[in-house]
């Protein structure tokens, strides 16, 4: 049995804006997220979201992969297998944290923890940075990338993000 | 002196003194200089000292091919071990001391081992130390071995930035044909690196009068120039270090020195090798002198550092480089004698200063031997891609073949040593013109050691190992070189063989009279040159080294002065209170039974399957029938893997129709995600199953015990309580403060529990009404280490814990869906496999000791009584129960349903002890408590 309470940095999951220069680093809690899996799912979110695509608006849709998008922002939805339609919804509000990446050297930093590139695209924002799971793209300007990371992650997330972005 | 500093050439910057020493000694070299080349110019021969002998050793080569000078160095009042001189920059103030002797390297008190040579062969260790016990000598083995200590001080900031990008073209090597390469494909409109891994680009052009009508540097500066223009990046001091997976390169950038290098995962669309090639070594009598150096290196000391190696140079070289370097050699003041070393026994003569060398039985006075073997490609990254090695009679190399996909490799790297030939060749694999056939004027006699020959002769200088050495292994039926490198460690040492596998395994083809492409080459491994550990680490150091999952009520947990600690990959209570771990977990373990516990439980699995054929999914993925599930309701089960081994269990809840909850063990619930979609997508239709894991949306609280339905009654949802309205294993969607919550009544401590799930963000009001309610009972919260004694008690099992690989849901007598269960399912065959059958498979049973024994050690032994007892099992979980007030525990055991209330040994660490086997469950086995 072990103590090591005192060996992890204690959080309380509400980060305070970093910036250091060229990038900030900014937490975001969008109102709604929910994950939504069917058949041909993109085909009913056309502007779903991939890599490098900006995101406009408040309200939009992410694509994870062929069956899989995540709605930010977007209507209230019931929850379980939706018979009618033929997907299924669950309400991830709480399951990702979500922080915005700003500044010129906002991309730099993402290449330190994953192999991304503008000239790279992918049509899922679902990728592996510094480790960890997150969903990826950018966010009302070129130089604005915004990610979700699993709620448990979160300070792992926070951690690296800025301490690479102080040696940048 | 004999290596000394000529007046002018060299890229050095003679306006720039920088002051080092050396084993003590103060001396002085220029910004440009290596450490090597500075002890040249400073006269200095002995660098080193070699691992197993203690022989003197001096330089070899002029950069990543030398293995003997090797350093410690300190700047800046840090230490850093093992540092190639010939690759690291002179920076002023440097204090380098030598490794592996003492007190220098011109005199090393264990430099008498020498004379012990004749019993210290290859395969000394492995004869000589088995008896009375390898252990004996280990200690005193592992003292000697190795080279440079590690400092023990923390270099603080010590970490390596890591990078992706990607190219269309990775140029390897900024040398003659890198630059042309780099330049065409630039100019063609590629988007193309060249990587160098000196500090300035060029390889071996300033051994040159002149390249294309110019001055090397100007030449190369053009280069540079022109790749840059078209929109080409160049980076030194960068070294590719290896090639993995789809093209994707690992660099290495050196920053300053104390720094550590950035690592670079460059993936490239294109690579082109354009490496170089290196000195061979000749193996001669008394080849390991200090003085007898690579040729090639000696004209890259007078290239680029202006250092000349001897006054009196004996040119030992088979091939037709010799004479230019000899006239450039005799050029800078050196008196040169080419000698052939073809006609007959080749001698070094002298010790720690040479003398002269003997061939043929002719004597030629010398201070210092420059030696070429023939060139070898250095084809390393080649062969990390997969790339195909061809022997080339006309170079006597092993050059380049059968391409990876999207690989080639020009100049020297690929046997194209003619400048002009080497350029042509860059050009046209830059514009994927056709490239021109292998050609040139280079010429090379076939020289390799010749078994039997007189002398001790050096294949791995740092290594000690010797020709007599190969010889002995080819003996004793060592013959694949894979095998001569393990048993000699020829190879091995810190240059990874650059220097030493031609020799080595030229010499084993030549013992069988074999060709040498029959012998083949060892197995060619990344990283090309030595990288310290924090390149591949980069920031997952720390705290990010391992990064645990953080709960959501964390704060609150601290707050209530929870030690935490990692439990499953996440940081979770173990219990709560400072000081005296064990008193608190009883503490908590009786407020449990006596009154409630609360507990954040909130890392079980929520795994969701939705769709048309979800029912039938998890009928598939459980080993126990769920078809026949009504909403609501909860059933126990296992998964199981192919093999039919256990591989999780937890508990599953219809939601609906088509919608099931996995409520999986805490720490596997990545693992049964993944399982999930690798059988919904292999064998299913991936269109009408859906798989959504929602661990971490839902916090999840359990109050358990006797007063847990009062407490849960304290939150005044809209529920009906009673065990009649709300029976055990049963589940109800309901609301909090307008919040929706899922309540469980599933139990792992076999009382009475309530599990409530409740979205993240609003968790910690949750737990602060339970506190406060179980505050009025005497209920408080409780730690993950009293958990497991609660469940301990009850029988109930942790996987991986109470399991190993092998069990089977039988073996923990869950068996009837194996033998009832009509549908198929995950494991189900080899359920029925014979190995499942055997009446010796080991069984959960629990165990209980005499009346004040101490409880059983976790781990221990089960062992039978015979004359060599054997192991029958182990104990999996031990405790000294609060609850019973006598210790308890579980453990898997050979027929152990069968061997109730027998007396087994137990054995831990050679002590022995006894207990009686029972059943697994020690506390309300009727159930009584649990069904209240």
């Amino acid at each position: 049995m072990r103590d090591d309470r005192h060996r992890w940095t204690p959080y309380d999951g509400a980060w305070s804006p970093y910036e250091v220069g060229g990038i900030a680093i900014t937490p975001v809690t969008p109102e709604r997220q929910i994950l939504i899996s069917a058949p041909a799912v993109l085909s009913r979110h056309p502007g779903a979201i991939g890599w490098p695509d900006i995101a406009t608006g408040d309200s939009y849709a992410i694509s994870l992969r062929r069956d899989r998008v995540l709605l930010v922002n977007g209507p209230d939805m019931a929850e379980g297998w939706d018979d009618e339609i033929g997907q299924a919804v669950s309400d991830v509000t709480d399951a990702y944290s979500v922080f915005d990446l700003t500044g010129p050297k906002a991309l730099e930093l993402l290449k330190h923890g994953t192999e991304i590139g503008l000239q790279q695209p992918s049509r899922s924002a679902a990728r592996m940075l510094f480790g960890l799971g997150v969903f990826l793209y950018r966010h009302g300007a070129e130089d604005r990338f915004r990610l979700h990371v699993l709620r448990a992650q979160g300070q792992t997330a926070w951690q690296m993000l800025t301490g690479q972005a102080g040696r940048l | 002196m004999t290596s000394h500093r000529i007046t002018q050439g060299g890229l050095i910057d003679r306006s720039r003194p920088l002051r080092f020493s050396f084993d003590g000694k103060t001396y002085q070299g220029y910004e440009g200089d290596t450490l090597v080349s500075a002890l040249l110019a400073n006269g200095v021969r002995i660098m080193g000292r070699s691992f197993k002998y203690h022989r003197p050793r001096g330089p070899w080569g002029a950069w990543v091919d030398d293995p003997n000078a090797v350093f410690n160095v300190t700047l800046g009042g840090v230490e850093f071990p093992n540092c190639p001189g010939a690759t690291t920059m002179l920076r002023d103030g440097m204090v380098t001391r030598s490794v592996n002797a003492f007190p220098s390297a011109s005199f090393d008190l264990k430099g008498g081992l020498d004379l012990l040579h004749r019993w210290l062969g290859a395969g000394f260790y492995y004869k000589t130390f088995i008896w009375p016990d390898w252990h004996l000598f280990e200690p005193m083995i592992r003292r000697m071995a190795g080279l440079g200590a590690v400092s023990a001080e923390v270099i603080e900031g010590y970490a390596s930035d890591q990078m992706h990008d990607r190219c269309e073209v990775l140029i390897v090597g900024g040398g003659a044909a890198g630059l042309a390469a780099a330049r065409a494909a630039a100019e063609s409109g590629r988007d193309v690196v060249l990587v160098e891994d000196h500090d300035q680009a060029g390889g071996r052009l300033y051994q040159l009068d002149s390249v294309e009508g110019q001055t090397p540097q100007d030449w190369v500066a053009d280069q540079l120039a022109a790749i840059e223009a078209a929109g080409g990046r160049v980076m030194t001091r960068t070294t590719a270090f290896g090639v993995f997976d789809h093209r994707m390169v690992g660099l290495a950038q050196q920053g300053p020195f104390g720094y550590a290098p950035r690592l670079w995962r460059m993936r490239a669309d294109r690579i082109v090798l354009a490496s170089g090639a290196i000195d061979r070594p000749v193996t001669f009598a008394n080849n390991d002198r200090p003085g007898v150096m690579s040729l090639d290196g000696a004209c890259e000391w007078l290239a680029r550092y202006g250092v000349l190696a001897g006054r009196n140079i004996a040119v030992l070289s088979n091939n037709s480089f010799a004479a230019p370097a000899a006239r450039m050699l005799a050029e800078a003041g050196a008196e040169v004698t080419e000698i052939d070393p073809t006609t007959g026994p080749i001698r070094a003569l002298g010790s720690k200063r040479l003398k002269g060398i003997e061939v043929a039985g002719k004597r030629h006075p010398a201070d210092t031997i420059l030696v070429s073997g023939g060139m070898t490609p250095l084809v390393h990254l080649w062969r990390h891609a997969g790339g195909k090695l061809d022997w080339d009679e006309r170079t006597q190399a092993f050059l380049p073949g059968a391409a990876p996909e999207g690989m080639a490799a020009i100049g020297a790297a690929n046997g194209t040593f003619d400048l002009d030939q080497a350029l042509t060749e860059a050009r046209a694999v830059a514009r994927d013109e056709p490239r021109p056939d292998r050609a040139g004027d280079y010429r090379v006699k076939p020289l390799w050691p010749e078994p039997g020959s007189k002398g001790r002769q050096w294949i791995d200088f740092q290594h000690d190992v010797t020709l007599k050495d190969v010889e002995l292994a080819a003996r004793e039926n060592y013959v694949s070189v894979e095998h001569l490198k393990r048993y000699t460690t020829l190879g091995m040492a810190q240059d990874q063989g650059k220097t030493s596998n031609m020799a080595g395994l030229a010499a084993m083809a030549a013992i069988q009279g074999r060709p040498i492409p029959e012998v083949g080459t060892t197995t060619f491994r990344p990283p090309f040159v030595p990288q310290p550990i924090a390149l591949y680490s980069g920031p997952h150091a720390g705290q990010l080294y391992h990064p645990l999952k953080r709960l959501a009520l964390e704060p609150l947990h601290r707050a209530a002065d929870a030690a935490l600690g990692e439990y499953g990959g996440w940081l979770r209570p173990g219990w709560y209170g400072s000081g005296d771990p064990a008193g608190h977990v009883r503490a908590e373990v009786i407020k449990a039974r006596e009154t409630a516990g609360i507990l954040d439980a909130s890392p079980l699995g929520k795994v969701e399957v939705m769709g048309p054929d979800a029912e039938s999914f998890v009928n598939f993925i459980y080993y126990n029938t769920i078809k026949t599930l009504k909403p609501g309701h909860i059933r126990y089960g296992f998964m199981l893997t192919e093999r039919g081994n256990v591989m999780d269990d937890g508990v599953i809840a219809r939601l609906g129709p088509n919608r099931f909850v996995i409520s999986c063990s805490s720490s596997h619930t990545d693992h049964v995600r993944a399982h999930l979609e690798a059988w919904r997508q292999d064998g299913n239709d991936p269109d009408r199953i859906f798989i959504h894991d929602l661990t971490q949306q839902w916090s999840t609280l359990t109050v358990t015990g006797p007063k847990a339905r009062d407490i849960v009654a304290a939150l005044d949802m809209p529920l009906d309580l009673s065990a009649d309205a709300f029976p055990h294993m049963t589940l109800r969607e309901t609301t909090l403060n307008g919040t929706p919550v899922r309540v469980a009544r599933v139990s792992f401590t076999g009382d009475l529990s309530f599990e409530i799930s409740i979205r993240s963000s609003r968790a910690a009001d949750l737990w602060q009404a339970l506190c406060a309610a179980g505050e009025s009972v005497g209920a408080g919260p409780i730690g993950i280490e009293a958990l497991s004694v609660l469940r301990a008690e009850k029988g109930f099992i942790i996987i991986g814990k109470d399991t190993e690989g092998e069990t089977m849901p039988h073996d923990l007598g869950f068996g009837i869906p194996r033998q009832k269960k009509q549908a198929a399912f995950v494991g189900d065959r080899s359920l029925h496999m014979e190995v499942a059958n055997r009446d010796d498979r080991r069984q959960l049973v629990g165990f209980r000791v005499d009346p004040g024994a101490p409880p059983l050690p976790t781990g221990a032994h089960l062992i039978g009584d015979g004359d060599t007892p054997r192991s029958e099992g182990y104990v999996t979980s031990s405790y000294d129960s609060p609850t019973l007030g006598h210790p308890i525990a579980l453990g898997l055991l050979e027929r152990g349903a069968d061997r109730i209330g027998e007396r087994v040994a137990v054995w831990h660490l050679g002590q022995r002890s006894s207990a009686t086997v029972c059943a697994p469950c020690f506390f309300d086995p009727e159930g009584e408590r649990l069904n209240a």
